[in-house]
C-alpha cells in the first residue's frame, strides 16, 4: 500500500474513534444515569437471613432435593474507599436450599480478614485483581486479601469458598458461618487454590494455584483431604481462571495474556500479547513431568468445560472462547460503576481438538457463551450438552437467558427471559441415567421485580422455559459460581 | 502472587550484640499463641534502618517456649529510646522460619503494636514504641 497524505489522515481519522481510553470511558459514564442492571453489582449491607422463596411459575419437580450453593461479591463499596472491579466485592456465600418442592434462600458474608479489617475502619482499601486498593491494606499473608468470593466447594459439613490467590475458606454448610482457611497439610499454609477444582471420575479431586510461571497441582482425596501436591514449572507466565482435565492428563490453556512486571492491582501485570499466540499444555496426572505443547491461534478466556480422551488419544474439550482481556480489565470497572457500556465482546462456545501429532484445531459453535458446564457423572466421557448462559448482546452486559449446546447435532436449545432478567451460572442436576434427563438449575435476578428468583429447566427442552420458578423477597448481586450438594 | 518472604530472612536471629545497658528500662512481650510446642522467637531493634532493613542485627534476641501457661519475653537494662520487635513462632521446632513452596511463611509471626504490613514485614513506622520505664505489650501471634 502506498501511503498518501489523503489515507493517511482517514487513517487518524478512523484511529481517533477506535481508541476510546478507559478515561474517556468512565468520563462518558460519569454523565449516565445508573444501568438497569445495576442490581447485578448493588451493596448488601447485611447478611440475608433464611426465608422461603414463593413459587410464582410451574410446578416443582417432586424429585428435586438438595442445596445451590453460590459464590459471587455482595459488597464493594464503602465510605472511605471502595472495590473498582467486579471480581474484588467480598464473598458473599448464598444457599438455595430446595426441599419437597419448598425452596429457602439464605446468604451470609465470607468472615475474612479482608473485610473485617475494611469493616472496621469503613474502607475498601485492600488491592485486589483490578481494585489497586491503598496505604491502609493489612496484608501480612494472601489470606489477608483473599476476598473468597469466587467459586465453592462443597466438604462434606462445610462449603469452601474459593478465591484465586490464596487458600480456600471453610464455612458451616448448615448455617454459613465461617470457620477457618483451610490449610491441607502444614507445610503448605496460604498456597494457592484455585476456583475451579475438576471431579475426577474416580471420586479424587484435582486443582491448581499459580504464581508466576510456576503452579501447584493438588490432588485430593473424595474426602477432600490431601492426596499429593507438586510444584511444577509453566512454559510461560499467564494468567488463568480455570484448567480441565480428562481421565489421564491435566489440561492447562495459556493465554497470551502474561506476567509483564510487578504492581498492583494483580491484573495490572498482565500484558496482552496477542502475537504469542494460545498454548495449551498438556500434562499426565500419572507423572506431571510428561508433558507436551500445543500452539492455536490467539484467544482470551476465563472458563473451559470438560475434556475428554477418545480411544486413539485424542483430547477435546469446549471452552468459552473471547477476542482479548478488555472485559477482564475494563468491562468488569464498569460493571462497578453502574453505568455506561461495558467494552469487551461476549465470549462464543468453541470446541478445541488436540491431535496425537501435536496439531491442535478450535472450531466455533457460534453461539455466545460463558460459564460452560455438562452433566458431572459424566466428567472424562464425550458429552452431548453443554449448559451455558445466553443471550448477552453488545448493549446488554449480562446474560439474559440459559441454553445447551449438542455436540452431535450442532443445535442451540435456548430460552431467553428477555431484558428484564440477568441470569446466572447454571448447575446440572442428574435424575436419570441420560444426559438430558437432568434440571439445570440457576437463580436469576429479576430486574422488573426487583428480586432474586431461582429456575429449575429441563435439560431435554430448554426452550420450553423454566418447568418451576420460585421468587424471594430480596434482591442479591449476582453470584459467580455454585455447586450442586444433592 | 504477595510475597513477604523477606519476613523470613529478617527474622533469622543472630546473637545481640553489647550494648550499653541501663537498669531503669525494660520491655515485658506476652505472646498469644495458637500452639503450645516449640518456641517464639522475639528479636529487638532500635532503629528504623535496622528493623527495616532486611539483613541488620537486633540490638537483643530471646526465645521463649511456648509451652509454658504464659509465653513471655522480657528484655532488661535497655537504653531509653525507640524500639520495635519481630518475632516468629517455631512451631516444629527446627530453628527456622518454614515457608511454602511459593516463599510464604507458615509458621506465626508478628511485630510489636501487633503491626501487620502491607504485602511485606510491617515497618518501623508502624511497628516502633517508645520505652522508658517498664513497657508491656500483649502480642497476638497465631
Amino acid at each position: 500500500m502506498i501511503a498518501n497524505r489523503r489515507n493517511f489522515l482517514m487513517g487518524a481519522a478512523a484511529l481517533s474513534a477506535a481508541v476510546v481510553t478507559p478515561e474517556t470511558v468512565r468520563a462518558m459514564a460519569a454523565q449516565e444515569a445508573a444501568a438497569d442492571w445495576a442490581l447485578a453489582t448493588a451493596d448488601l449491607d447485611a447478611d440475608i437471613a433464611p426465608r422461603g422463596m414463593r413459587l410464582v411459575h410451574g410446578r416443582a419437580p417432586a424429585d428435586l432435593t438438595g442445596t445451590l450453593f453460590r459464590n459471587g461479591p455482595g459488597k464493594f463499596r464503602r465510605p472511605g474507599g471502595s472495590a473498582t472491579h467486579w471480581f474484588d466485592g467480598d464473598g458473599l456465600m448464598r444457599a438455595f436450599r430446595v426441599n419437597d418442592g419448598q425452596v429457602t434462600l439464605e446468604a451470609r458474608f465470607a468472615d475474612t480478614p479482608k473485610r473485617r479489617w475494611e469493616s472496621e475502619i469503613d474502607a475498601v482499601v485492600t488491592p485486589g485483581f483490578g481494585t489497586p486498593g491503598d496505604a491502609r491494606a493489612r496484608i501480612g499473608s494472601n489470606d489477608d486479601a483473599n476476598a473468597a468470593n469466587t467459586a465453592v466447594m462443597v466438604a462434606g459439613d462445610e462449603v469452601w469458598a474459593l478465591w484465586e490467590g490464596g487458600a480456600a475458606l471453610a464455612m458451616s454448610a448448615s448455617d454459613l458461618s465461617t470457620k477457618r482457611f483451610v490449610t491441607l497439610r502444614d507445610d503448605l499454609k496460604g498456597m494457592p487454590f484455585q476456583a475451579h477444582p475438576r471431579y475426577d471420575p474416580d471420586g479424587t479431586i484435582w486443582n491448581i494455584g499459580l504464581n508466576g510461571d510456576k503452579a501447584v497441582v493438588w490432588h485430593l482425596n473424595a474426602d477432600r483431604s490431601l492426596r499429593t501436591a507438586q510444584v511444577i514449572d509453566l512454559p510461560r507466565a499467564s494468567y488463568m481462571h480455570d484448567f480441565t482435565a480428562t481421565a489421564r492428563h491435566l489440561i492447562i490453556v495459556l493465554q497470551p495474556w502474561v506476567f509483564d512486571h510487578r504492581g498492583m492491582p494483580f491484573s495490572s501485570q498482565f500484558a496482552w500479547r496477542p502475537e504469542l499466540g494460545t498454548q495449551v499444555l498438556l500434562i499426565d496426572k500419572a507423572d506431571l513431568s510428561r508433558r507436551r505443547i500445543y500452539e492455536l491461534p490467539t484467544f482470551s478466556y476465563f472458563h473451559l468445560g470438560d475434556a475428554w480422551e477418545d480411544a486413539s488419544g485424542t483430547i477435546r474439550f469446549d471452552v468459552a472462547a473471547g477476542k482479548d482481556v478488555a472485559f477482564a480489565v475494563e468491562g468488569a470497572r464498569v460493571m462497578v460503576a453502574q453505568r455506561g457500556s461495558v467494552p469487551g465482546e461476549h465470549a462464543v462456545l468453541n470446541l478445541i481438538t488436540l491431535h496425537t501429532d501435536s496439531r491442535a484445531e478450535m472450531v466455533a459453535s457460534g453461539v455466545t457463551a460463558e460459564f460452560p458446564k455438562s452433566d458431572p457423572r459424566r466428567a472424562g466421557l464425550p458429552p452431548r450438552l453443554t449448559v451455558h448462559v445466553a443471550g448477552e448482546r453488545p448493549d446488554r452486559p449480562l446474560p439474559t437467558g440459559l441454553a445447551t449446546w449438542d455436540w452431535d447435532t450442532g443445535r442451540s436449545d435456548a430460552f431467553l427471559f428477555g431484558d428484564s432478567q440477568i441470569v446466572e451460572e447454571a448447575v446440572f442436576v442428574p435424575r436419570g441415567p441420560d444426559e438430558a434427563d437432568a434440571w439445570l438449575i440457576a437463580p436469576s435476578i429479576n430486574l422488573a421485580e426487583g428480586v432474586t428468583e431461582l429456575h429449575a429447566f429441563n435439560a431435554a427442552r430448554v426452550a420450553d422455559g423454566p418447568v418451576a420458578t420460585w421468587r424471594a423477597d430480596v434482591a442479591l448481586p449476582a453470584g459467580f459460581h455454585g455447586a450442586w450438594a444433592g | 502472587m504477595i510475597r513477604i518472604a523477606t519476613v523470613a530472612a529478617a527474622l533469622l536471629l543472630s546473637a545481640a550484640p553489647a550494648l550499653a545497658q541501663s537498669a531503669d528500662n525494660k520491655v515485658v512481650l506476652t505472646f498469644e499463641t495458637g500452639a503450645r510446642t516449640g518456641m517464639v522467637m522475639v528479636a529487638l531493634y532500635d532503629s528504623a534502618s535496622a528493623f527495616d532493613g532486611g539483613s541488620a542485627r537486633p540490638v537483643a534476641a530471646t526465645a521463649v517456649s511456648a509451652s509454658g501457661s504464659r509465653v513471655v519475653a522480657t528484655f532488661e537494662n535497655l537504653p531509653a529510646g525507640d524500639y520495635a520487635m519481630k518475632a516468629f513462632h517455631d512451631v516444629n521446632g527446627d530453628g527456622e522460619m518454614n515457608t511454602n513452596p511459593f516463599g510464604m511463611p507458615v509458621e506465626p509471626y508478628a511485630f510489636s503494636n501487633n503491626a501487620v504490613g502491607n504485602m511485606g514485614p510491617a515497618r518501623w513506622s508502624a511497628a516502633h514504641f517508645a520505652v522508658s520505664g517498664e513497657t508491656a505489650q500483649t502480642i497476638s501471634i497465631r
